[in-house]
């Protein structure tokens, strides 16, 4: 077959026996393929299924699925735990975890190709739910299927907490749920109270009430304890900064910052429409109205005496400085509380800090005639499942997003990394009751008064606006705001361009 | 003998005619022969060439280059048609509507798009001049060095580093909270109490560090190449004239150096009109699209909002420009060579 030489010193193969050795490798290929193949096609039907629990849990072993998620606590949790779930189910689960707004892109390219790689997605509110709602699966007819395993506590809106199960997984219509509450980031209030007692008297002298922070402290109350404490520092004395606002390059968080302070006036929202379940067509934005245009100009007051490196801290960036000691206050995520608790990455551990719910309007800054309420906004992260992928492989998924959003696998996910639950039942637990005091091992129940008794209840809680062009929003109130911040342009020329931008964006 | 060319002398040595042979004449020959030579038509002096079968000859080279044409036109024309094609629709990712030339339209009403346009310009310009400068300036000091190949790796180290993580890396050392920079540059007292990428007024020049930190050693590179060509010859004449070393460099080693300044220039022009990675990962764009350069405001239109044929349109304006621009770049710098030949 091949040319050798004549005084070759190996044995020369023959045509023949090349043949049969590459035949009878192809055989052994095939053999396994087929093997592995037949091993990961499911064996049973849904009737079949039903026969016993462990029949449920059991009818897709085999199955690999695919999880793309947001690098947070409950998906590093859970991916520990993984094991666990093989060992109930059969079931191969990959998570691949990473940045947001490199979830958003990998998702969105996934979901709207027609590719199904990722089967499960982390369901972000509207960075990710928003724009991409339609390409998810309806989990409502899998809730009560006999075939399926469920769990116990079912997932009506009430097992959940108040207003995540609309958050994370109602887009545009009542009637469809497409994800279920897998992780929750609820902002509130972290402060210093070490700071706070220390100043207190002066603060006391000089603006005629004391330097607290509860529920009906108000964003004046915040812009003149910011005001003092840069005095402070301004006259030499070595204190942190007052407040520090999250304006950096993370669009998303720049707009929810805003947000609070806007909603906590009046309830003020961009649109009118339903926030919480959004709409495909908004209308006519509310950008460029009286209240807009001063709340605007009150931001930028607060942001005058804030931290100056505000344009450059996105959230995690805010924590850092929290953690640092250079801010004594600051609206933050409340799953940050475990790092700002943690005695070897902050000094702003061992009691020092407090936490309370975001910060309230102020009556006499409120045009609109709405009420004055603590503004309260989060971003809720849901478990959903790729439409495109094959029926069986939905349901396989069905199965990975009930397990990962049931009551003991968020407990666990809380007393180890640190995670947000989103089901009521994990809250009551007796050992998580006693953990909302200190000491505690699960720095994060510290913020669930604030949290889940108070900021995420309505009227606090504002979500929206879930629009289909939710990620350019976004962006558009990102880089106007940081307009009026940096004196590029005055706080109604900022509400003017946000509002032509909007509507153009909008298409009215 | 003046007046004798090459063709002649093999004329005359053919025809069994003695030639002169001495030094003298040798080097006077050959001046003789390259003048006349490249003066006169091709017709004139060139030997016709060994007849083959032109027609067979073309096809047997093109079926060799065949695979590698297809290949080509996979990857590269059937993608930049489709980008055509994008660009007059409303393109999302599986779904499309023809919608004829409004996403050009559009262009124009676009501040984003504009100002992403005067950014970009400011951007490359001041990357370009630092880094020739720097770039320039480095090999000199390397050329003439004991420890050149000490230096040469040491300085070579950024630009093995993917884009993306030296901006990771100087996303660090920004930082204003941790950031050694940011420390260093506020204890020098160039910055005040925000770091460099909090401020409309410095973040541009906060990537722009980055950018010539990692692509300044290329210049240094290639112009080091460059530099080991200049020859010795003219500088020690030029030396021997009494020209300093400034002088020597301004008038022998920079005119030698011009071919391969072209091309770094012209290499670093087209990679800073398509490379985001280390100042997305420094601003996205920010603080208040103070650094939204073209590329960057492209990569969120076409995979942060998916609207693939504005992004499509974006893509093809920067192509052309950038050709055009190319283009006009080679002629300005190349007119000197042309006089000079």
């Amino acid at each position: 077959m091949f040319y050798t030489p004549k005084n070759a010193l190996y044995t020369r193969i023959n045509r023949r026996k090349f043949l049969e050795l590459g035949g009878g490798a192809a055989s052994l290929l095939g053999a396994g393929s087929l093997g592995v193949g037949l091993n990961s096609v499911i064996m049973r039907t849904p009737v079949q299924a039903a026969s016993s629990d462990d029949a449920k849990w059991k009818q897709y072993s085999g199955s690999k699925l695919v999880f793309m998620s947001e690098n947070t606590p409950p998906s590093f949790a859970i991916r520990d735990k993984i094991k666990e779930f093989y060992d109930l189910t059969g079931i191969t689960v990959e998570i691949m975890t990473d940045d947001l707004p490199v979830v958003q892109q990998k998702v969105g390219i996934d979901l709207r190709g027609g590719k199904a790689d990722y089967v499960l997605n982390y369901v972000q509110d509207k960075p990710i739910g928003a724009p991409f709602a339609d390409y998810y699966v309806d989990l409502s007819p899998m809730f009560g299927d006999a075939t399926l395993p469920q769990d116990p506590e079912g997932y009506k809106d009430d097992v959940w907490f108040e207003n995540f199960l609309t958050a994370c997984g109602r887009y545009y219509s009542a009637d469809k749920v497409v994800a279920l509450p897998y992780d929750a980031a609820v902002a509130l209030t972290f402060y210093r109270q070490d700071l706070f007692e220390q100043h207190g008297k002066d603060f006391e002298a000089e603006y005629k009430y004391r330097l607290e922070f509860t529920k009906d402290t108000t964003w004046k109350n915040v812009l003149d304890i910011a005001t003092f404490f840069k005095k402070l520092k301004e006259s030499g004395k070595d204190v942190p900064y007052g407040y520090a606002q999250h304006q950096g390059t993370f669009a998303w968080t720049t707009q929810l910052d805003i947000q609070r302070v806007m909603f906590a006036h009046g309830r003020w929202i961009d649109f009118p429409i339903d926030d919480k379940i959004g709409s495909k067509t908004p209308g006519k934005t509310n950008w460029g109205d009286k209240q807009s245009i001063l709340m605007l100009q009150k931001f930028k007051d607060l942001a005058d005496v804030s931290h100056p490196d505000n344009l450059a801290n996105g959230t995690l960036e805010l924590n850092s400085v929290y953690q640092s000691g250079n801010i004594a206050m600051q609206v933050q995520y409340h799953e940050f509380a475990a790092s700002i608790e943690d005695p070897t990455k902050s000094r702003a551990s061992g009691g020092k800090t407090g936490y309370a719910p975001c910060p309230k309007g102020e009556a006499s800054w409120i045009t609109n005639g709405g009420p004055a309420v603590n503004g309260c906004n989060c971003g809720i992260g849901g478990i959903g499942i790729n439409k495109n992928a094959s029926k069986d492989l939905q349901r396989a998924a069905y199965i990975f997003a009930i397990w990962s959003t049931s009551k003991n696998i968020q407990y666990d996910v809380l007393k180890g990394l640190g995670g947000t639950p989103t089901r009521k039942s994990v809250v009551a637990l007796p050992d998580v009751k006693a953990a909302r005091q200190r000491p505690t091992k699960m720095p994060n129940a510290l913020t669930f008064d604030a949290v889940y008794d108070y900021g995420i209840k309505d009227p606090h809680f504002v979500l929206g606006p879930k629009i289909p062009e939710a990620n350019e929003y976004h962006t558009l109130i990102a880089s106007e705001t940081q307009k009026l911040l940096s004196n590029s342009q005055s706080a109604e020329e900022t509400a003017k361009s946000l509002q032509s931008q909007l509507n153009n964006l909008n298409r009215v | 003998m003046v007046e004798m060319t090459a063709v002649q002398m093999a004329t005359r040595r053919a025809e069994g005619v003695p030639v002169p042979t001495d030094k003298a004449d040798k080097l006077f020959r050959v001046r003789a022969v390259s003048t006349e030579v490249e003066a006169r038509p091709l017709e004139a002096t060139a030997t016709a060439p060994t007849k083959l079968n032109p027609t067979a000859s073309k096809r047997y080279y093109f079926y060799l280059m065949a695979p590698a044409i297809i290949i080509l036109a996979f990857i590269s024309l059937y993608p930049f048609f489709w980008l055509i094609i994008m660009s007059l629709q409303d393109a999302d990712i599986g779904t499309s509507e023809w919608n004829d030339f409004a996403n050009y339209t559009r262009l124009f009403t676009d501040s984003r798009y504009l100002d992403g346009w005067v950014l970009l310009m400011k951007y490359s310009a001041m990357c370009l001049s630092l880094q020739l400068g720097i770039g320039i300036f480095l090999a000199v000091i390397i050329n003439n060095s004991r420890f050149e190949k000490f230096l040469v790796t040491a300085f070579l180290m950024p630009m093995m580093m993917a884009p993306a993580v030296a901006g990771l890396v100087w996303l660090f050392l920004y930082n204003g909270t941790f950031g050694w920079y940011h420390w260093l540059f506020q204890s020098l007292g160039f910055l005040g109490g925000a770091s460099i990428l909090a401020s409309t007024s410095t973040a541009m020049l906060g990537i722009v560090i980055v950018d010539v930190w990692q692509w300044t050693p290329l210049i240094t590179l290639i112009t080091l190449a460059g530099l080991k060509r200049v020859p010795q010859d003219q500088l020690e004449a030029n030396m021997v004239d009494g020209a300093s070393p400034f002088r020597n460099f301004i008038s022998v080693t920079l005119p030698n150096l011009y071919p391969v300044l072209l091309i770094a220039f012209l290499l670093r022009f087209m990679d800073n009109f398509r490379f985001i990675d280390s100042a997305l990962v420094l601003t996205g764009g920010g603080p208040a699209n103070s650094t939204k350069i073209l590329p960057i405001y492209l990569f969120e239109v076409s995979f942060k909002f998916f609207k693939l044929g504005r992004g499509a349109a974006i893509a093809l304006t920067l192509l052309v420009v950038t050709i055009i621009l190319g283009m006009i770049l080679v002629r300005v710098f190349d007119r000197p060579q042309v006089k000079k030949g």
